[in-house]
């Protein structure tokens, strides 16, 4: 039988009849259309679905979205802040932390989680904060190297904002 | 993607409530705390309960304290996070808080809980696997079928898959117990004797119980302890043997030594006739190659998880003497009595 949910993504609210069988990974992706967060393995062994739910690092393919009921949820969608880049994001454009891009908004995730806590990481804290993330692409190191590089990026951008630029969106029209 | 099999879902607000809840549905029902051993199983058809019973809102299950004369209670649904960040388990038993962290990665462990640790579900290659895979074999006994597959001859009857749980090997060493509570009571066993032993139902909770209470007693307090893993990979896998070491340092010498060996049989090993070995000896390499060999004798795996049985075994007995060498290093700087 559905069941009523009442679940806040990248701060808008939705109320949603769900399955209970429903996953937050199927609901993000298939009912809300946040195809950002990635499903891979839906076992629990890659990251690539990791979302904060709470403000903390869970992987959404493993949680129930019946059990988010009041909760805040937030997936790669949700982080740019308008128009401007993530900090974390732009680090990953400016240290070459994409190649296939599949693993990245789990990574991203991951990265922000620590961030949150730990916001001067370093490149061993940024390993075991995504040991969790797995990439078959970069070898890691530029991923690395980006989540350590993200707070002088938003200190460039807080200093560019303030002198009246700001990093920008890149337009893949391009 | 492919979905769960179908479900009711539930969220009792107190242990009553889920005791009463477990007494009408039984074995219907399936408890879920952090779902990251319940949901994988679920997607590969494993098991298809008709509930799906969530503790998460149950706030008296959540939690780390130290009570004197007692002991530190572990709530069930204490994340593995929280219990790997828990200032009383770091400042009385550091080992605990370190096989926490051990166990997957940190989004497991974010979601994880310390219950969900305890009640984990055994491994096995022939059991663990997709529904397509599995309709392409004869079901193994944990499957229905009749026979362990990972049995030396395929022909045992009873099933062996792997008890995999990091903590709770840790926990069966640090002597903890566990409480049970059901409708009809409560009962408090050996976290020890709560394992069977038999891989298709590896603990002695009754389908009506509820995991409420951790406690590591108040004795084990200033108990030395370590917990090392090994695995492919330094994070993410389960153990291919996992190694937990009580003792407890005094004028130099070992005193009430417990081993427990993970990730090698349906249950957490005691290691039999370590603690005897070790009483009131002065632990110097000998003793503690003596030691390990006892672990490796303990240690019989089968073919039924990553690593072949030999390798295994040799890892045990590398693990133990790692773990004997880190506890005569610990106990020499705990001013044990004896220069290092």
């Amino acid at each position: 039988m559905k069941q009523v949910v009442q679940l806040n993504v990248n701060d808008a609210e939705h109320e949603l009849a769900l399955d209970p069988s429903r996953t937050l990974l199927e609901v993000l992706r298939e009912s809300l259309g946040l195809t950002g967060t990635k499903e891979v393995c839906l076992l629990g062994s890659c990251g690539a679905c990791t979302v904060l739910v709470d403000d903390r690092p869970v992987l959404a393919c493993l949680t129930l979205a019946s059990a988010c009921q009041g909760k805040r949820v937030l997936t790669i969608e949700g982080l740019r802040q308008g128009e401007a880049l993530h900090p974390l994001q732009q680090a990953f454009i400016d240290k070459g932390a994409v190649q296939c891009g599949f693993c990245t908004p789990g990574m991203i995730m991951a990265g922000k989680a620590l961030l949150d806590r730990n916001p001067h990481p370093t490149p061993d804290e940024a390993r075991a904060a995504i040991a969790g993330n797995l990439c078959r692409c970069t070898g890691y190191e530029q991923i690395v190297e980006a989540i350590v590089a993200a707070p002088a990026v938003d200190e460039a951008a807080r200093v560019g904002a303030r002198e009246g630029g700001h990093y920008l969106m890149p337009d893949m029209a391009e | 993607m492919q979905p769960l099999p179908k479900f009711e879902y539930r969220e009792p607000g107190s242990v009553a409530e889920a005791a009463r809840l477990l007494a009408e549905l039984g074995s219907r029902a399936k408890l879920i705390g952090g779902g990251t051993d319940l949901v994988p199983s679920m997607r590969q058809g494993l098991y298809t309960p008709a509930y799906v019973i969530s503790l998460q809102r149950i706030a008296d299950l959540r939690g780390v304290a130290w009570e004197d004369g007692v002991g530190l209670r572990i709530g069930p649904m204490t994340t593995l996070r929280e219990m790997e960040a828990s200032a009383e388990a770091r400042a009385r038993f550091p080992f605990l808080a370190a096989a926490a962290r051990e166990v997957g990665s940190p989004q497991l462990r974010e979601m994880g809980t310390v219950g969900g640790n305890l009640c984990l579900d055994t491994r096995c290659r022939h059991f663990n696997q997709s529904e397509d895979w599995q309709d392409c074999v004869e079901a193994c006994v944990k499957r229905g079928g009749e026979f362990c597959k990972a049995s030396p001859n395929g022909r045992a009857r009873k099933c062996f898959a792997v008890f995999s749980a990091d903590l709770a090997t840790a926990l069966v060493a640090a002597n903890a117990r566990v409480t049970l509570q059901s409708a009809g009571g409560a009962r408090t066993i050996e976290l020890a004797d709560y394992y069977t032993g038999d891989g298709a139902s590896p603990t002695a909770g009754r389908p009506d119980e509820v995991l409420t209470e951790v406690l590591v007693p108040s004795a084990m307090q200033g108990v030395l302890g370590t917990y090392l893993k090994y695995r492919m990979r330094q994070a993410i896998d389960y153990p291919i043997a996992g190694v937990a070491l009580t003792l407890r340092p005094r004028d130099g010498r070992v005193h009430d030594a417990r081993m427990v060996v993970g990730g090698i049989s349906s249950r957490p090993v005691i290691v039999k006739g370590l603690g005897a070995l070790l009483e009131g000896k002065v632990l110097d390499e000998t003793l503690a190659e003596s030691a390990a060999k006892l672990a490796r004798k303990s240690a019989t795996p089968l073919a039924n998880t990553a690593g072949d049985r030999a390798h295994r075994k040799q890892m045990v007995y590398e693990f133990a003497r790692r773990a004997l060498a880190e506890a005569a290093h610990a106990a020499a700087g705990a001013g044990g009595g004896e220069a290092r």
